[in-house]
């Protein structure tokens, strides 16, 4: 087990490196210049290679990366517009000069709204993907299955950015069942927290859910018939024991590296579902950075959202390995 | 054969089939459709005549302005013709979702054909490529990615021309969307490199190239139908939601994605305006799920119900 975890950790690091690379040098590279941006419109000739000069951008990109790198381990003093120097301690993604504050702490600023967002949003995916998934098999064929499967397949047709402004129509709007949603900060108030992501949530979580009880579906009816699962059943364990105890099991790691993409996706951040509910997060930092041309939290915001899906399925490959002895032999 | 049989007497597919054939028609019979009916997409019928819009830009009939002159009713603020738009829209759609759907089913084929019959450094290359690729966040990537394409090759000032803002699109969305295809063809032609009728080929002296194209492609067509049914829909709602979030194509070339954006300003006033999208890009993208779960079960009968 030992030498699957630190294989996995380096496969993990050297990937990391690679997305930190591809993305630095697409948005470096590019033409559009973060100088004149920085320095703004009213700036003449010289002030922007001025500025040009005080940011490094005159420099080769390798070196540039190279900095970048070294900043994101130990840190590093980046140089304002003004030539002041900013203090940008690891792991150091940058400064942006769009919104004067370093990257990290723009992204530290947005990331509760992020993580209250996907938390909610994974609990729904998992208790209705996975109900509906396994009621769906053990119910193969009947009335049942059928609704079921007709409402996984809504599911995975609808898109967040009809279904979201619907329910909110209907819920909110006509309704007024549900206050507008939003994100309130849990500390503050825990019921307006709630209330305000309880829309969110579950658009999230449904549209998500939807692929998840496929899977779990067609997991489950395989294994289902499985060897040790009959044996198990044919040992005098109840069907539904059998099923819960083997079944589910050997259904399982499909499921749990799915969970562990879907979880690393969120958690970089729900671009639509942000943007729909306007929740102030991580995904809507980085659609307002493209749309402002803000290169240093663009780049940071795809390293965050890279690094979260890395981990994140690591940690499920690990958590299979566990689960499935199978799988540390290969 | 037996496959087209299975695929006939499945009726939810060939209800499905019929529904994508129909939206396939439509978008070709666009312009004649449009003649028909008497409007275009990009004249500003609210904004021409008086009456038709409130001060405000909502429009002054009931249900976004549906009547016997405008079947789905005017777009708030500019008064564009919302069933002109629709029909349109559907040709944006199909065109950019077809097209990046062929070269992502090309790249796809043709890197896990190679890379599962060399196998080897090629295969672990590949699979690095692969993971580099899947942990990037695809959607945010290709926001990202279209303004600096366009700042590349579009002097400052100029429009970027139509022809190329569809190419960049459906070059972005090529660049990503090989991998799932490529990483399973390669695992079914590794196994079937171990196969007798390949290791008899290659007995026989048959080059590298006739054991690729000869041998293995007409074996692998199946996952291959089943990756470009699964592709399809996936680039039509990604084309949307970019067009949704401010990125695509631009004005006046008519996009689903951009009258829902349009919608979400005003779907308060007039909500309307926004179902008719929704509900299209809802019924297209449904369309397409149950014809790939019924290929897929024609395919392969396990998976059927």
């Amino acid at each position: 087990m030992t030498g699957y975890v630190v294989r996995r950790a380096l496969q993990a690091v050297a990937v990391l490196l690679a997305i930190t690379a591809t993305a630095f040098g697409l948005f470096f590279a590019a033409p559009s210049d973060p100088a004149l941006i920085a320095c703004g419109p009213k700036c003449d000739t010289g002030q922007v290679e001025a500025v040009r000069h005080s940011m490094g951008l005159d420099r080769p990109v390798a070196a540039q990366f190279g900095d970048y790198l070294g900043g994101l381990v130990a840190g590093r003093t980046i140089t304002d517009v003004d030539g002041s120097p900013i203090d940008c301690p690891a792991p150091c993604l940058g400064y942006s000069y769009a919104l004067h504050q370093p990257v990290l702490d723009a992204i530290a600023d947005r990331f509760p709204a992020t993580l209250s967002l996907a938390a909610g949003a994974l609990v729904v995916i998992v208790v209705l993907g996975v109900g509906v998934g396994f009621t769906a098999a053990l119910r193969r064929g009947t009335r049942t299955d059928r609704l079921l499967s007709g409402f996984t397949l809504v599911g995975a047709s609808v898109q967040i950015y009809f279904l979201g402004y619907a329910l909110q129509y209907l819920l909110v709007y006509a309704t007024g069942a549900l206050p507008v949603p939003g994100y309130t900060p849990f500390g503050s108030s825990p019921g307006a927290w709630a209330a305000g992501l309880a829309l969110p949530w579950l658009v999230l979580g449904f549209v998500n859910a939807a692929v998840f009880a496929r899977l779990s579906r067609v997991q489950m009816l395989e294994s289902m018939h499985e060897g040790y699962v009959r044996t198990a059943r044919a040992r005098g364990l109840s069907t539904l024991r059998a099923h819960l105890k083997y079944t589910a099991r050997g259904a399982g790691a499909p499921l749990v590296q799915l969970l562990g993409l879907e979880a690393g996706a969120l958690f970089g951040g729900a671009f639509i579902t942000e943007t729909v509910f306007g929740i102030d997060g991580i995904g809507k930092l980085a659609v307002d950075s493209v749309v402002q041309n803000d290169l240093p939290t663009v780049v940071g915001t795809v390293l965050l959202a890279a690094f979260f899906v890395v981990v994140f399925v690591a940690l499920a490959d690990l958590l299979v390995a566990r689960l499935d002895p199978r799988v540390r032999l290969v | 054969m037996s496959t087209i049989r299975a695929l006939r007497a499945d009726r939810t597919g060939m209800a499905a089939l019929c529904a994508v054939l129909l939206f396939v028609v439509l978008a070709l019979a666009a312009p004649l459709i449009t003649a028909l009916y008497g409007k275009n997409a990009t004249e500003h019928y609210g904004q021409n005549a008086p009456g038709l819009l409130s001060p405000e830009g909502l429009p002054v009939l009931p249900n976004g302005g549906i009547s016997g002159e405008f079947w789905f009713g005017l777009e708030p603020g500019l008064g564009r013709d919302v069933f002109a738009q629709l029909l349109y829209g559907m040709r944006t759609s199909l065109v950019v979702a077809v097209a990046a759907t062929a070269v992502i089913a090309l790249l796809g084929t043709v890197l896990g054909l190679v890379v599962g019959y060399l196998g080897g450094l090629a295969e672990r290359a590949f699979t690095f490529v692969c993971n580099v690729l899947l942990a990037f966040p695809t959607l945010l990537l290709l926001l990202a990615l279209s303004p600096v394409v366009k700042t590349r090759f579009v002097d400052p000032g100029e429009n970027e021309p139509v022809w190329m803002q569809f190419t960049v699109l459906i070059l972005v969305f090529a660049a990503f969307g090989w991998v799932p295809l490529a990483m399973v063809l390669r695992t079914t032609v590794k196994s079937l490199r171990e196969r007798e009728f390949i290791e008899a080929a290659r007995a026989s002296g048959a080059s590298r190239w006739h054991i690729l194209v000869r041998e293995l492609l007409p074996n692998i067509w199946a996952p291959i139908l089943v990756n470009v049914t699964l592709t399809l829909p996936g680039i039509v709602t990604a084309e949307a939601a970019l067009s949704y979030l401010g990125v695509g194509i631009d004005e006046p070339v008519p996009d689903w994605g951009r009258m829902i954006s349009r919608g979400a300003e005003v779907f308060y006033d007039d909500p309307t305006y926004m179902v008719f999208p929704g509900v299209t890009i809802l019924v297209f993208v449904l369309a397409f799920n149950l014809l790939g779960d019924a290929v897929r079960d024609a395919l392969d009968p396990r998976t059927a119900h």
